[in-house]
């Protein structure tokens, strides 16, 4: 079990036999995965393979019935709720793109910045320019900067997408956990948010769950597929893609 | 002290004018019913000072709900309680000030408990003979009630319809405890026959009209802190656990304690209005609490416009000033008026009266669209 | 003296009412009475009592009972004997054997039948005696039954004299325990007195407790522990049997609740949609059970035994079809925004409230209950009515029905359907528009159908509805919505743990701990009893 050790150790995110069952289904079944610092890992799989629900527990949205959840090499992340885990250093992109629609696209990014959470320092907390300098870079990434007025609600669905990714970034996490970035996205978009994640996983560690395989095919990293609920191959996109039980469960012929 | 450094801040321009006008009404109003003759065209006569003080307790407690709905997305259909416990802490005071020239004359109990055979003052009317104590209670019962019970709502991720409906089921409970003659609070009829605040009779002219200036000096501090609280960093904050609690917890915010904080401060709001409209009303009983009491009070701040300062105030107005009129001149149909009310902002009028005229204001129209739209998105989810 | 008198009215009556107008020995009877008129002094007239005792015929209980009252008199012109009523100067004189009215007379033309305080026991004497060994098996089963709510220690020798005779093996029952009654009373000796204790006892009623304890407090040594233990034993087993009863008392309530809630388990559990209106469409059912009352007082008063299966279906009709126009005219604009709807339906809640109003008047409605639902009877110590049981069956029978609609018909198929996926099923064929009216008109007509049996028990009022929105609300929420067997749980639960609570709380007290207890479970289980967990995804 040294490796196991060493895993835990060594690794970002470590994931050993954990399950989740909701009312006699398994959505979770005996799943381990394991992230290294700074590495960007695509995960593929058939709906209800338990991708988001992976998230969710990652997130501490969810709580397995068995298993570990390891952050960071000590943090164990079963004992702890979604803010905890926030300000640990893992950040969360919905499927459906979740932002403050009546907020301005800086006032996202600002409430997004890493910085006093509580009651009394946000009622007290001066909103002179602090965070300006972040605010800006991260407009610059996520290439918002000229939408930066505009209330979240009239961006488009793919600016919603970079939107939430940008605040993700402003929170300043070490691992962000994104959920289907391109669903819904023009071909050109895609292909921009493709450039965006590889330029985000220079810096930070990132778990991307996608179906489109042409979007996972130009992030070019290692992928994990899941099905029912645990691991069903793992590697190379071409080694993926060849292994006959995800063709068969997943790819089709 | 937030206020203080909200107003180095600078105020937005229509707060400002809105807490003008309101002043300027608690000085006029006074000064009109006391300085001129009854004859005189300005004079405003004595039942319309009393009137008109019970509007602006409602639009105080109009602006405290909207504190949590409009701009922190809980709909609590049990503000009435924060508002009928105001009351009864302040009726308590008053029954002490009756002292012995009750019916019965007894030095130190109330009436009701002479007539029900108490020989003691219950442990919880201790105190209240004192007004800095009696105006602590104000505050801090429903404070208190609303911290607790939102503690516990809220930390359990109770949200949306259920929210509503176990607080409804707090303002019914409390309404069949009140109701109880062992409670000591008067039962079914309630605390009434007040004679006088702080020294003087709450009958007299001098002194309605003093309490006149207090709701309308009031309801300009209702204004300032709600102006201050979502103008503050926390206000955008609010509206984001209003608009999307889920990312807001997912970065690293803690939404629970966010609503904690709205539905305490906008509970002892209440409970101000509560304590202010008690003494020019005359009574307070539990019917105070009844739930049809809290649902119309929603409608008022829905009709004036949910998310804004100005809406509740100019809802709370307007709404009360048809129903005074409506019960007078044509009774039977203001259940279908009010009914009817309901029905119609809901579908036609979703931003109330102060959306549909921001829309003709360029400036701002932007942002209420935005928040209609978030809305729609928001409870889709929900 | 008064409690003697009566005891002897009671038993007159209960004989008189027992009557049938069976004419067998009407002139032995008649034979019997007219020796009054010839009798001299109280002796004579003893006589003629003891002969209507030989008799045997508990008709002579009217004519002894009116002789104790001083109200037996004697024509002095033809020497008839009768019952005289009033007492001014014409009085009404009735027939002594059959109790008809035989015409007036001057009140100076009578002579009043004189008795003695001796007499007067012989009469009461007699009339115990009669009744206890009337023919009627029923009449004697009620005058032992009289006999022990009213224990008389002179009664001892007339209620054994009558267990001698006595066959029929009930009545004999009720004879010995009112024997065992009477002879707790008397002076006799302490070993029968003993027994009589046991046989109260094996009683167990309430009545039996009081009796011992009105025993016990002249009771001495062994007869006193006795008593008591015996008490103690009563008052066990009557604290079970209350239990029970207020278990029955709370299944009672959980039907009714079950009743307003179920519609809204539809409408709420299964679509979503918070209809604040819910307990108006209950009002409505109610007062359609009131119009078609009305309609059948005036035109077919004999069909108001039936006039609840009719004003069922049109209860649901008319339920169905305003719950229908509230779908389409104002719900269907509002989906996807649980508050809005909840103020809306509010709204329309305050128009139905006045429309009624305005049409039917502010007071309470009269509903009467037919025949076959009024009265109770008894099941141990327990008390039933009626009306309860047939409401809990009848809301057993909603629930059944409901159940079934919703499992295995094409409509319940194609509600789960819209509501679990709207796109596919509208691909699939299915108006969903149509269905959402549907399924409202469904939830609002089985709430209308509530109304026809909560105009049962309840006052048919414009606020009828308002009484039970919280309530219904409170039983989906804490059955757990979308769930027609959490609602089903969630009421029975409900009522039961109210009226069990009830006794230490008291009834306000209890609804209250109540409402507080559910508004900590929901806190605890934000999607009540039987929710259904699932992948929780941005909610």
């Amino acid at each position: 079990m040294t490796t196991v050790s060493t895993d835990v150790t060594n690794s970002l995110l470590y994931l050993d036999g954990v399950s989740v069952s909701f009312d006699g289904f398994k959505a979770i079944n005996n799943l381990s995965f394991v992230l290294n610092h700074g590495e960007m890992r695509a995960i593929i799989g058939p709906n209800g393979a338990g991708k988001t629900t992976m998230m969710d527990i990652v997130t501490g949205k969810t709580r397995p019935d068995a298993g570990d959840v390891i952050f960071d090499g000590s943090n164990d992340l079963t004992k702890h709720d979604e803010a905890d885990i926030a300000m640990m250093g893992i950040g969360r992109k919905f499927q459906k793109p979740t932002v403050f629609e009546s907020h301005t696209v800086e006032d996202n990014i600002a409430l997004a910045l890493s910085g006093p959470r509580g009651v009394l320092p946000m009622l007290f907390h001066n909103s002179s320019r602090t965070g300006e300098g972040r605010i800006r870079e991260v407009l610059d990434v996520t290439r918002l900067a000229h939408l930066r007025g505009q209330m979240a609600s009239s961006l488009s669905h793919g600016q919603k997408q970079w939107l939430e990714i940008g605040m993700l970034l402003a929170q300043n996490p070490m691992l962000l956990l994104v959920d289907e970035p391109v669903a819904g996205m023009t071909d050109a978009e895609t292909e921009e948010t493709a450039r965006l994640l590889r330029d985000i996983a220079e810096g930070h560690s990132v778990v991307v769950i996608e179906h489109d395989m042409g979007f996972v095919r130009e992030l070019d990293v290692r992928v994990t597929c899941l099905h029912e609920g645990s691991v069903l191959s793992d590697g190379t996109l071409e080694h993926v893609s060849s292994d006959p039980r995800v063709v068969e469960v997943y790819l089709g012929r | 002290m937030i206020a203080a450094r909200f107003l180095q801040g600078g105020l937005d321009r229509r707060i400002a004018v809105t807490l003008a006008l309101i002043l300027s009404v608690a000085i006029f109003v006074p000064v009109a019913n006391l300085l001129f003759a009854p004859s005189h065209p300005l004079h405003v006569p004595n039942y319309a000072v009393a009137l008109l003080g019970k509007y602006l307790n409602y639009a105080l407690l109009a602006l405290a709900l909207d504190l949590v709905w409009g701009f922190c997305g809980i709909l609590s259909l049990g503000h009435g309680a924060f508002f009928a416990l105001g009351g009864y802490a302040m009726g308590m005071y008053l029954m002490r000030q009756i002292g012995s020239r009750g019916v019965y004359g007894h030095p130190e109990l109330p009436d009701f408990m002479v007539f029900l055979n108490w020989k003691e003052l219950p442990w919880y009317w201790h105190g209240f003979d004192q007004f800095w104590f009696a105006a602590l209670m104000v505050v801090a019962v429903p404070g208190l009630l609303a911290f607790a019970f939102g503690w516990f709502a809220f930390r359990s991720r109770v949200t949306g319809v259920y929210l509503s409906i176990i607080t409804q089921a707090m303002t019914y409970a409390l309404m069949l405890a009140f109701f109880r003659n062992d409670m000591g609070f008067g039962g079914n009829n309630g605390l009434t026959d007040f004679k006088d605040i702080l020294g003087v009779s709450v009958q007299a002219d001098e002194t309605r009209a003093a309490l006149f200036a207090a709701s309308a000096v009031t309801l300009a501090l209702g204004v300032l802190i709600t102006a201050a609280i979502t103008g503050s960093h926390f206000g955008k904050l609010m509206i984001a656990v209003r608009d999307a609690e889920a990312r807001t917890r997912f970065l690293g915010y803690r939404p629970e304690r966010v609503k904690l904080f709205a539905f305490t401060v906008s509970a002892m709001m209440a409970g101000v209005a509560g304590a202010l409209y008690v003494p020019q009303v005359g009574i307070i009983n539990p019917g105070e609490f009844a739930p049809a009491n809290s649902i119309e009070l929603v409608v008022w701040t829905a009709v004036g416009g949910r998310g804004t300062i100005i809406g509740p105030i100019v809802g709370a107005l307007v709404v009360n000033a048809g129903k005074s009129w409506f019960t007078g001149a044509l009774p039977e149909l203001w259940l279908f008026a009010l009914g009817g009310l309901f029905v119609a902002v809901t579908l036609f009028m979703p931003k109330g009266i102060v959306g549909m005229i921001s829309r003709h204001w360029p400036k701002r129209s932007r942002a209420t669209d935005a928040k209609v739209r978030a809305d729609a998105v928001r409870e889709q989810n929900a | 003296m008064r409690r003697i008198a009566s005891f002897i009215a009671c038993l007159v009556f209960l004989v008189l009412s027992g009557l049938s107008a069976r004419a067998q020995d009407d002139e032995a009877l008649r034979g019997a009475v007219a020796g009054f008129a010839t009798a001299e002094g109280f002796q004579q007239i003893g006589a003629v009592i003891d002969a209507l005792v030989v008799l045997g015929d508990p008709r002579a209980t009217r004519v002894l009972a009116a002789l104790g009252e001083g109200d037996l008199k004697v024509r002095e012109a033809d020497g008839g004997v009768f019952i005289v009523r009033g007492s001014a100067a014409s009085v009404r004189l009735i027939d002594p054997v059959n109790g008809d009215t035989a015409g007036e007379a001057g009140g100076a033309s009578l002579k009043k039948i004189r008795v003695n305080n001796r007499l007067r026991r012989t009469v009461r004497d007699a009339i115990g005696a009669l009744t206890l060994t009337a023919a009627d098996p029923a009449v004697r089963m009620r005058a032992a039954e009289t006999l022990f709510a009213n224990p008389d220690p002179d009664a001892l020798e007339a209620v054994e004299a009558a267990l001698e005779r006595e066959t029929n093996a009930d009545v004999r029952r009720g004879m010995e325990v009112a024997r065992a009654a009477s002879l707790l009373l008397s002076d006799r000796s302490n070993a029968e007195k003993s027994e009589a204790v046991g046989a109260v006892a094996a009683l167990g009623t309430r009545e039996a407790l009081g009796l011992l304890s009105q025993f016990r407090t002249g009771a001495t040594g062994a007869l006193e522990l006795q008593a008591a233990a015996a008490m103690e034993r009563i008052e066990g087993s009557l604290a079970r049997w209350s239990i029970a009863q207020n278990f029955w008392y709370g299944l009672s309530l959980g039907s009714v609740l079950l009743l307003a809630a179920i519609g809204l388990a539809i409408t709420f559990g299964v679509m979503g949609v918070i209809n604040m209106a819910h307990g108006e469409m209950v009002m409505i059912g109610a007062y359609t059970t009131f119009a078609v009352q009305e309609v059948i007082r005036r035109s077919a008063p004999g069909l108001l035994d039936w006039s609840l299966p009719i004003a069922l279906p049109l209860a649901f009709l008319a339920a169905a079809l305003v719950g229908m126009l509230i779908e389409r005219g104002v719900i269907r604009f509002l989906y996807g925004r649980p508050l809005e709807t909840l103020l809306a339906t509010w709204g329309v809640s305050l128009i139905l409230q006045q429309a009624v109003r305005s049409i039917f008047g502010p007071s309470n409605r009269e509903v009467s209950n037919p025949s076959w639902m009024s009265g109770a009877f008894e099941l141990g110590q327990m008390m039933i009515t009626w009306n309860r049981l047939y409401i809990l069956l009848f809301a057993m029978a909603v629930f059944a029905v409901l159940l079934w609609a919703m499992n295995r018909t094409m409509l319940g198929l194609q509600m789960r359907a819209v509501t679990q996926n709207r796109r596919m099923a509208s691909a699939m064929g299915i108006r969903a528009p149509w269905i959402d009216a549907m399924t409202f008109a469904l939830g609002s007509g089985v709430a209308g159908i509530a109304g026809v049996a909560l105009s049962q028990i309840d006052n048919v009022s414009p606020n009828l509805g308002q009484s039970y929105i919280i309530d219904s609300f409170l039983v989906v929420v804490f059955g757990g919505v979308g769930n027609l067997w959490g609602t089903l749980v969630g009421a029975m639960s409900l009522g039961v743990v109210n009226k069990l609570l009830e006794p230490y709380a008291g009834a306000v007290l209890g609804k209250i701990l109540i409402l507080v207890l559910i508004i900590f479970f929901i806190q605890k289980r934000p999607r009540g009893l039987f929710a259904l967990r699932g992948r929780a995804v941005e909610a």
